[in-house]
């Protein structure tokens, strides 16, 4: 059911984007491996690495800053819990759209950060709206609860006891961290990172708004070809790409992670 | 009175005694509040270099909290904690070098049994090989060197708790504290455990204060106990002085059988009290000093009461209907009536076979004035 619902349209883009593409019919069922080659090209790599370093960026950040708090609510009272989780969620009923507004807002030229900025005597701007830093700082904002929870509920499932025997033992908070709350997390901060990762490689909204062109990425090349040159085979190409990307990136981090797990299991 | 040898084999406590805090512990005047009407403490003891000290009470009595005072898991609110004659109460819970057993294993699931056992060795910067081989040391002291490279659910309760054990021990602690670290077992496995905590803590001559509310283990393990209830300290003792003194109605209730026998002090003279119970007994009972209050609570042990022609030759005697026969295997409990409303619990071994009471025969019944125990209300 699921397989076929991913599997239909994803083979039909997979075989869309070896056709040719035509402009009166969107495309004509002529194979061909043009469209593949057209994006070994110099803009479109460099598209793809920006859009990867900009997906990498956003997944480590909001690890590091997921981490701090997914402790905090795993081990805060449940009353501070309801009202931590409500504003921790809130942002993602929130449309991208209107998000990504109120960032303009935040980091324009004349924004609030400046005005701020400028009200304190600081005697620099900071210029970072449609540019890929205002990009990642969106998306970190966005995606920080897609981290959050699942690593939250990793951490509320090792027992504080553990940590206070590590502790015991002469194990400083950071090392209690290291070797015994990370490894034993590892499985929610891996599903929390794909997570992240997949939705920050393939944002179309966000970059759209607040990238300009240094922060154009993957999702508004796919978007542009799609709906404004309509090349649709083309897209199709850059999608696949995409999905490729996803599919390693799983791969990987799973093979690693399954990999670590079974050599304890031997150990 | 039994005669029999005392069946503890850890005699006096070493190091000097319980005054010694030189190298010890003492805790003086500690304090937890956890809330307004929740408080743990005053709480004041030492515990001398070598001797295995046991915090005996009822649930909820503050034993947990001393000691994750003592190790640094809770804040102090008022009070000194002293080891080795150095204050600890504010340093963090890692530079304690203090060894914690819970009451569940708590073994880190990721790791191997063996470094489970390493692990504090290698926070400590112990190169790999050697922590692994004092581990393995370490893990056959408690009967584990075929398990190390067992992960720890593939080992059995009391083996988890033995390599928790050996986790703490491996670092060769000052101090080791165990929070009823058999309660989770069963109570064939615990009796086990028990033996062979002993042992080791002959072997190992270690600092420990136990945490249990199962008497039996108390005074089995340990040199001195200290019994508390609601956070604060009832006595502190001897399993001895604990049993046969005890300060308060509380402990005597608390630790074994107990006949309570709220009476009057009558007279003192000569070193023996006249008291008349409530329930309308006559009695004698020793007591060093004249009882300061009139209202006491006496003490009988249900072992120590006398029965047929024992009962003959002492001080007290009556004549009782056995009401109620309980039937234990090992030892039979009566429950007597004597006169109109006085009861008594008596307690019989069964050595012979045919030594049970029937149920509603009389029976004379006699107690030693040395063996009634005058405790102030
Ligand atoms: N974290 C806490 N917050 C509030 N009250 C607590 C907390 N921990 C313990 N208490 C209270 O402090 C008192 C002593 O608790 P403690 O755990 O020390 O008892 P204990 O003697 O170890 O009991 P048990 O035999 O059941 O383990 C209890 O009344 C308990 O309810
Ligand atoms: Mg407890």
């Amino acid at each position: 059911m699921l397989l076929a619902f991913l599997g239909i349209p994803l083979g039909n883009i997979g075989v869309l984007s070896f056709f040719t593409s035509s402009s009166a019919r969107l495309w004509s069922p002529v194979l061909t491996t043009a469209n593949y080659r057209e994006i070994a090209d110099a803009y479109f790599l460099d598209l793809i690495g920006r859009t990867l370093t900009i997906g990498a960026l956003a997944t480590v950040i909001c690890a590091a800053l997921g981490y701090p708090l997914a402790y905090y609510l795993a081990r805060c009272s449940r009353a501070a819990l309801a009202v931590a989780l409500f504003l921790l969620i809130m942002p993602l009923m929130v449309s991208a759209v209107v998000e990504a507004f109120g960032w303009i807002a935040i980091l324009g030229r004349e924004g609030i950060l400046n005005t701020a900025l400028a009200s304190l005597g600081v005697p620099f701007r900071i210029d970072v709206l449609y540019s890929q830093w205002a990009v990642l700082v969106a998306l970190v904002q966005l995606l920080l609860p897609v981290m959050t929870l699942p690593l939250m509920s990793a951490i509320e499932d090792i027992p504080v006891r553990l940590e206070e025997v590590a502790w015991n033992l002469g194990a400083s908070p950071l090392i209690v961290f290291r070797r015994i709350l990370l490894p034993l997390s590892l499985p929610g901060l891996v599903s929390g990172g794909l997570l992240c990762f997949t939705v920050a490689i393939s944002v179309v909204v966000t970059p759209a708004l607040l990238g300009g062109r240094l922060g154009r990425m993957l999702g508004n090349e796919i978007y542009d070809q799609a709906l404004s040159a309509y090349d649709w085979p083309f897209a199709s190409s850059l999608a696949m790409v995409l999905v490729l990307i996803v599919f390693a990136a799983i791969a990987v981090i799973v093979g690693t992670s399954r990999r670590r797990q079974s050599r304890r299991g031997r150990a | 009175m039994e005669t029999e040898p005392e069946p503890r084999a850890n005699g006096t406590p070493p190091g000097g005694g319980p005054a010694d805090t030189e190298t010890g512990l003492a805790v003086r005047g500690l304090v937890r509040r956890y809330a307004r009407d929740v408080t743990v403490g005053p709480i004041s003891f030492t515990v001398a270099e070598g001797e295995f000290f046991s915090l005996l009470g009822p649930s909820g009595c503050g034993k947990t909290t001393t000691l994750r005072c003592i190790a640094g898991f809770e804040p102090v609110d008022e009070g000194i904690i002293e080891l080795a004659g150095r204050r600890i109460e504010k340093v963090p819970p890692h530079k304690r070098e203090i060894g914690l057993v819970f009451q569940t294993p708590m073994l880190f699931p990721h790791l191997t049994v063996s470094d489970n056992v390493a692990f504090g060795l290698s926070v400590h910067g112990v190169p790999r090989r050697e922590a692994a081989r004092r581990a393995a040391v370490m893990l056959a002291l408690v009967g584990l060197s075929e398990l190390g490279q067992r992960r720890p659910d593939q080992l059995s309760g009391g083996q988890q708790q033995r390599a928790a054990l050996a986790r703490s021990l491996v670092l060769e602690p000052p101090l080791l504290l165990l929070d009823e670290p058999f309660s989770s077992l069963d109570l064939k496995l615990r009796v086990q455990m028990r033996e062979e905590l002993r042992k080791l803590q002959r072997r190992l001559q270690k600092t420990t204060i136990f945490v249990t509310h199962d008497q039996t283990e108390a005074l089995a393990l340990s040199h001195r106990i200290a019994v508390l209830s609601g956070g604060r300290i009832e006595q502190i003792g001897t399993p001895r002085e604990i049993y046969e003194q005890p300060a308060s109605r509380f402990v005597a209730d608390f630790i074994g059988n107990a006949n309570l026998l709220e009476a009057e002090v009558l007279g003192w003279r000569d070193g023996i009290a006249d008291i008349t119970t409530e329930s309308g007994l006559r009695l004698q009972a020793c007591a060093a000093a004249a009882p300061t209050a009139r209202r006491v609570t006496a003490l009988v042990r249900p072992e120590l009461v006398r029965i047929g022609n024992a009962a003959a030759s002492v001080a007290n005697t009556f004549t009782a209907e056995v009401t109620e026969v309980v039937y234990l295997g090992d030892e039979a409990q009566y429950r007597l009536r004597l006169g109109v409303r006085a009861e008594l619990l008596l307690v019989r071994k069964l050595t012979g076979g045919s030594d049970t009471l029937a149920h509603a025969s009389v029976v004379n019944v006699g107690i030693d004035p040395g063996d009634v125990v005058i405790l102030s209300r």
